[in-house]
C-alpha cells in the first residue's frame, strides 16, 4: 500500500513537473533537424512563467465560458494522467477509472475548449474548433479499435491490468494482433497531439491552425494553463501507448532498483516519443485537411485487422 | 396510502386535468389549471414507479373492462418502473415548462382546445408501461399515437404541419398494425390475450412463426422508437409539436419502443436465433452513425435534436442487440450487462433529452426562431437556459462525470465484453468489436454537434434580430430546465448505485435470478473494469476550481472587442452551423452527398457581385432510396386502382355480378 503511494506520488510529481521539458525536446529535435540550434530545453518553461505573470485580454463578446475552460480543460487532462500507470504497474488512482474513462475526459477536454474557441466571435476561434472536432471524429474510432485490442489480450479494460498482463507475458505479449492494434494508435496519437503530417504545432498562419487557432483569443495565465495542458496531454498520450502496448520495465514494487528502472524506461519512451515527434515535425510536410480521412481511416482499418487477427488466428 | 391506490389516484388527476382543458371558458379554463394537475399526476407516477421498483411485488391492478370483453389488467414489475419513473419526471419537468411556455404563447389567443390531448397523452403512455394484457396494451398505444397526433398538429396548424401529421399518422398506425399481427400469432396460440400467457405459447410457436413475429413487432416497436430506417416521422413531428410536448415525445414516447422491444423481444420471445441479436445490433449502429450525421447537417435547433433522438435509440439498440445476442449464446452476465447499459441509457437520455428540448423552447419563445444561422449570444442574455442547455448537451456528448457517459461507457463494455466472449460465434464477435468503431464514430461527432448547435446559439455575438432582442424565459420553464439538468448531474455522479439498480431491473427480462447489486465496477465475462464516477467528479473538480482559483479569478482581466484583422467586429465574420459542419460534410460526403448552388448576381456590367446566394443541403440516403420508390409505387398503383373506379352505377353493379359468379364457381 505504502509502496504504490510512493509509486504513484512519483508519477503524479514528475508528469507535473516534466511534461514542458517533454515539449522542449521536441522543439529541440525540429531544430536540429533544420540545422538550427533551436531554444533551450527550458523554454517552455519559461513562456509558461511569462504568460503567468501577464494580464489575461478577453473579447467583450464572451461569455463566462471564457474564464471557465481553461480551468476545465486543465482538470480533464490532470485526472486522466492520474489513471494511466507511468511509473508503478497500477497507476496513481488505481480502481477510478479504466481506458475508456481516459478517453472520455480527453473528450470533455475537447468538448469544453472547442466550445470556448467560439465564445469570442472570431472566425478563427471557428475555424480552429470546426477542425478540432472534425479530425477527433476520424481519430476516435482509430483510438477504440487499437486499444480494445489491447483490452482484449488483457481481458480487461483497466489499464492497471492490461500492463500487469502485459508485462507478465514478456515477450509473448508482442503478438501480430497487438502490433497492428499499435501501429493503429501511433498514428492516430500524432494526430491526437497535434503534430505533422496533421498540423503544424508552431504555425502562427490563420488557415493553417488548429489547436493554435482554438487559444488565439487565449491570454496571460489563461494561455499558460491551456498550454501547459497540451503539454500534459502530449505526456499522456505516450504513457497510454507505454501502458498498454509497450508495458516494459514499470514497477510492481517500492523498491528502489525497481523505482530506477521503472523511472529510466518511462523517460525513454516518452522522451522517445517526444523525439519522434520532432523528427515527424522536421521531415513530413503538412497534409491538406482534406488528404486526412485517408491517413486516418488507414490507422482505424489497422487497428480493425488486428481485431480480426485476434479473433480469427488466436496466438 | 396503500399503493394499488395511486393509479387511481393518476386517473383521477389526468381526468381533471382533460375536463379542466376542455371546460368551456370560465376560470376553470385557466391555463395553468391543467398543467399543475398533469404535474401533480406525474408525481404520482413517478411514485409508482419508485414503488414498482424496489417493492419487492409487481402492483396490479384490474381497471374494468373494455366494451364489456376485455378486461384491462395493469402490472407494474421493475422494468415498467423504471419507464414510470423516466415519464413521472419528465411529465414533471414538461408540465411545469408548459404553464410559462403556453403563458408566453402568442399562437392560440384563446383556449386551445387540443391542450386536452395532453392529460389523455400521458395517461396512454403511463398504461402502456403497465398493460398486462393485449388489449389494453394495443388500446394504450393508439391512444398514446393519436393524442400525440393531435399535440403535433393542434399548435400550429397549416399545411405543412398537417403533411408531417398526416406522415405521422400513417406510419404509427402500419406500426400499430404490425404489433396487432405479431400479438395475434401468439395469442392464437396462447387461447388468451393476457401477456401472462405469452411467455410459454411464444416459446410452443415453430421457430419460422416465432421469426415472423419478432420481425413484425420489431417492426411496430422500431418504428415507434424511431430506428432507421423506420424513422422517416420523426425529424419531422418533433420540431412541430410544442416543446414541452417534444420534450416527452422524445424523452419516454419513443422508449415505448424500446419498452417493446426489451419486453417482448428479449422477456416473451425468450432467447432467439443469433440472427435477431445481430439484426437489432446492426439497427442500432446504422441508427446511431446516420443519425448524428444527418443532425450535424441541420441548422433547425430541434430538427438538430430529433435526429439525435435517433442517433440515442441506436446507441440503446446497440445494447439491446448485445443483449440478445449474449442470452441466445448462454452468456447470462454479459447479457446483464449489455442490457444494464441499454436501460441506463435510455433512462439518461430521457433526461438529457427533454432538457435540451426544453432548453430549445426557451430560446424559440425568447428569440423566435431555431435557426442557429441566426441565434448567437444568447449566454449573457438567457443564463439558466444556457447552463441548462449546456449540461444537457454535455451529457448527449458524453463526457464524464455526467450521466450520458456513464451508461455509454457501460456500452461499450458490453460491446468489448462481447468480442472476448468465446461462448459467442466468431461473427457475433466480429460484429461487437466493429460496433466498438461505430459508437465509438457516434460519441466523436455528437461531441462536434454539440459544440456547434450551443455554441451557434449562446456564444458569440447574436447573429439576427431576434437574438438581439432575447430575455430569459419565465421562472417555471428556468426552474423545470434547471431541475433536469441537476437530475443529469446527478445520475452522472451516482452512477454507481443508479447502475446497481438497473442492473437488478435488467435480470427480470433476462430470467436471471436476483443480481447483486455490484454497480459499475461488476466484473463481467471476465472483463474487469471499473468506472468510480463520484470520485472522478470530485478530482476534477477540485482540480478545476485551484486552476481557477490560482490562476484565473485574482486575474485582471481587459474586455476588448475580438480582434478582426483591423475592421470593427461584426457577427457576420463568426462561423455559422453550416460552415462549422461544412469539413464533417465533406469528410462523409460519400454518405451525405451534399449539393449545393451558388448564384452570383453582378452589378450590371460590371464584373462586381451584387449579391450572392449559397444553397446547400445534403441527401437523405434512407428517404431517397427506400421510400421515394415505395411512395411512387403506392401512387402508381393508386392510379392504376382508380382506373376501376369510374363512378358509374352500372359499372359497379357489373363487378358485383362478376365477383358472385367467380365465387360461386370458386366455392362450388
Amino acid at each position: 500500500m505504502a509502496g504504490s503511494l510512493v509509486l504513484g506520488a512519483l508519477q503524479v510529481a514528475g508528469t507535473l513537473l516534466l511534461a514542458p521539458l517533454l515539449f522542449g525536446v521536441t522543439k529541440r529535435v525540429k531544430a536540429r533537424l533544420q540545422y538550427r540550434r533551436g531554444p533551450s530545453l527550458l523554454q517552455p518553461y519559461r513562456d509558461l512563467a511569462k504568460w503567468w505573470r501577464k494580464e489575461s485580454v478577453e473579447s467583450d463578446a464572451a461569455s463566462p465560458l471564457t474564464a471557465a475552460a481553461p480551468a476545465i480543460v486543465l482538470a480533464s487532462v490532470v485526472v486522466a494522467t492520474f489513471l494511466v500507470p507511468m511509473v508503478g504497474i497500477v497507476p496513481p488512482l488505481d480502481g477510478w477509472g479504466d481506458l475508456l474513462v481516459v478517453i472520455g475526459l480527453l473528450a470533455l477536454g475537447r468538448f469544453v475548449l472547442a466550445l470556448s474557441a467560439l465564445d469570442a466571435g472570431s472566425a478563427f476561434g471557428g475555424m480552429g474548433s470546426s477542425r478540432e472536432v472534425a479530425i477527433a471524429t476520424l481519430v476516435e474510432p482509430a483510438l477504440l479499435l487499437a486499444l480494445a485490442g489491447a483490452a482484449l489480450a488483457a481481458r480487461s479494460t483497466d489499464l492497471g491490468t492490461i500492463a500487469g498482463v502485459g508485462q507478465a507475458a514478456g515477450l509473448s505479449w508482442y503478438t501480430p494482433a497487438l502490433l497492428l492494434s499499435a501501429a493503429a494508435f501511433a498514428i492516430v496519437a500524432v494526430a491526437e497531439t497535434g503534430h505533422e503530417p496533421v498540423e503544424n504545432p508552431d504555425t502562427h498562419l490563420e488557415l493553417t491552425m488548429i489547436h493554435e487557432g482554438m487559444l488565439l483569443e487565449a491570454s496571460g495565465p489563461r494561455l499558460a494553463i491551456l498550454m501547459y495542458a497540451a503539454e500534459l496531454k502530449l505526456v499522456l498520450v505516450a504513457g497510454l501507448f507505454g501502458a498498454a502496448f509497450l508495458p516494459v520495465g514499470l514497477a510492481r514494487t517500492a523498491s528502489p532498483v525497481e523505482i530506477l528502472v521503472a523511472l529510466g524506461a518511462t523517460l525513454a519512451k516518452v522522451a522517445g516519443a517526444a523525439v519522434a515527434l520532432g523528427i515527424l515535425d522536421a521531415t513530413l510536410a503538412k497534409m491538406r485537411i482534406l488528404a486526412l480521412p485517408g491517413l486516418l481511416t488507414t490507422a482505424s482499418l489497422l487497428g480493425a485487422v488486428g481485431l480480426a487477427v485476434r479473433l480469427w488466428l488466436p496466438s | 396510502m396503500p399503493i394499488d391506490a395511486i393509479p387511481a389516484l393518476i386517473a383521477a388527476l389526468l381526468a381533471l386535468s382533460f375536463l379542466s382543458a376542455v371546460a368551456p371558458v370560465s376560470r376553470w379554463n385557466r391555463r395553468p389549471i391543467a398543467l399543475v394537475l398533469a404535474a401533480l399526476a406525474s408525481v404520482a407516477i413517478a411514485l409508482l414507479g419508485l414503488a414498482a421498483l424496489t417493492g419487492g411485488t409487481p402492483v396490479m391492478v384490474e381497471a374494468g373492462t373494455v366494451l364489456g370483453f376485455a378486461v384491462i389488467h395493469v402490472r407494474y414489475d421493475p422494468l415498467a418502473g423504471l419507464f414510470m419513473i423516466a415519464l413521472g419526471t419528465v411529465g414533471m419537468a414538461s408540465s411545469l415548462f408548459g404553464i410559462g411556455y403556453e403563458g408566453g404563447d402568442s399562437h392560440g389567443a384563446g383556449p386551445d382546445r387540443t391542450r386536452a390531448a395532453y392529460p389523455v397523452f400521458l395517461a396512454s403512455l403511463a398504461l402502456v408501461f403497465g398493460a398486462d394484457d393485449a388489449f389494453a396494451f394495443l388500446l394504450a398505444w393508439e391512444l398514446m399515437a393519436l393524442s400525440s397526433a393531435v399535440l403535433v398538429v393542434g399548435a400550429r396548424p397549416g399545411p405543412e404541419v398537417a403533411r408531417t401529421g398526416y406522415l405521422y399518422l400513417t406510419l404509427t398506425h402500419l406500426a400499430t398494425a404490425a404489433l396487432v399481427v405479431g400479438f395475434a400469432v401468439i395469442a392464437a396460440t396462447a387461447g388468451s390475450t393476457d401477456f401472462a400467457t405469452f411467455g410459454s405459447a411464444a416459446a410452443a410457436l415453430p421457430p419460422t412463426a416465432r421469426g415472423v413475429v419478432f420481425v413484425l413487432l420489431l417492426v411496430g416497436f422500431g418504428t415507434k422508437a424511431g430506428a432507421i430506417p423506420l424513422h422517416v416521422w420523426l425529424p419531422r413531428a418533433h420540431p412541430v409539436a410544442p416543446s414541452h410536448v417534444s420534450a416527452l415525445m422524445s424523452g419516454v414516447m419513443i422508449k415505448a419502443g424500446i419498452y417493446g422491444i426489451v419486453r417482448f423481444g428479449l422477456e416473451i420471445l425468450g432467447p432467439g436465433p443469433e440472427w435477431w441479436g445481430l439484426l437489432v445490433l446492426s439497427i442500432g449502429v446504422a441508427s446511431a452513425v446516420l443519425g448524428v450525421l444527418y443532425a450535424l447537417m441541420e441548422h433547425d435547433l430541434k430538427r438538430l435534436l430529433a435526429f439525435h433522438s435517433i442517433e440515442n435509440i441506436g446507441i440503446i439498440l446497440i445494447g439491446v442487440g448485445v443483449a440478445m445476442l449474449a442470452y441466445a449464446d448462454g452468456a447470462p452476465a454479459l447479457a446483464g450487462l449489455a442490457l444494464t447499459a441499454a436501460l441506463f441509457h435510455t433512462f439518461n437520455h430521457a433526461l438529457f433529452k427533454s432538457v435540451l428540448f426544453l432548453a430549445a423552447g426557451s430560446v424559440q419563445a425568447a428569440a423566435r426562431t431555431r435557426d442557429l444561422n441566426i441565434l448567437g449570444g444568447l449566454a449573457r442574455a438567457m443564463p439558466v437556459t444556457a447552463i441548462a442547455f449546456g449540461i444537457g448537451a454535455g451529457a448527449i456528448s458524453g463526457v464524464p462525470p455526467l450521466n450520458g457517459f456513464a451508461s455509454e461507457w457501460l456500452t461499450f463494455q458490453g460491446l468489448i465484453g462481447a468480442g472476448g466472449t468465446e461462448a459467442l460465434s466468431l461473427l457475433a464477435r466480429a460484429a461487437a468489436l466493429l460496433a466498438v468503431a461505430g459508437l465509438a464514430l457516434t460519441t466523436a461527432l455528437a461531441v462536434a454537434c454539440f459544440v456547434k448547435a450551443t455554441g451557434m446559439t449562446f456564444l458569440a455575438l447574436p447573429r439576427g434580430q431576434g437574438a438581439a432582442g432575447a430575455g430569459e424565459t419565465s421562472r417555471s420553464m428556468g426552474g423545470a430546465m434547471i431541475g433536469l439538468a441537476v437530475l443529469c448531474i446527478a445520475v452522472g455522479v451516482g452512477a454507481g448505485p443508479v447502475a446497481g439498480m438497473i442492473a437488478g431491473i435488467a435480470a427480470g427480462p433476462l430470467h436471471l435470478g436476483p443480481v447483486a447489486a455490484g454497480g459499475i465496477a461488476a466484473p463481467v465475462a471476465g472483463l474487469q473494469a471499473v468506472y468510480a464516477a463520484a470520485p472522478i467528479a470530485l478530482l476534477l473538480a477540485a482540480v478545476a476550481g485551484i486552476a481557477w482559483l490560482v490562476g484565473i479569478r485574482p486575474r485582471t482581466v481587459r474586455r476588448v472587442p475580438t480582434w478582426t484583422c483591423g475592421i470593427a467586429p461584426e457577427p457576420a465574420f463568426e462561423y455559422t452551423a453550416t460552415s462549422y459542419a461544412k469539413l464533417i460534410r465533406l469528410y462523409f460526403g460519400p454518405i451525405l452527398r451534399p449539393a449545393r448552388e451558388v448564384t452570383v448576381e453582378m452589378h450590371a456590367g460590371t464584373p462586381f457581385p451584387r449579391t450572392v446566394r449559397y444553397d446547400g443541403r445534403v441527401s437523405h440516403v434512407i428517404d431517397e432510396r427506400l421510400y421515394g420508390p415505395l411512395h411512387r409505387a403506392a401512387v402508381g398503383g393508386a392510379q392504376l386502382v382508380r382506373r376501376l373506379q369510374s363512378g358509374s352505377l352500372q359499372l359497379y353493379l357489373a363487378y358485383a355480378v362478376t365477383t358472385l359468379i367467380v365465387l360461386l364457381l370458386v366455392a362450388r
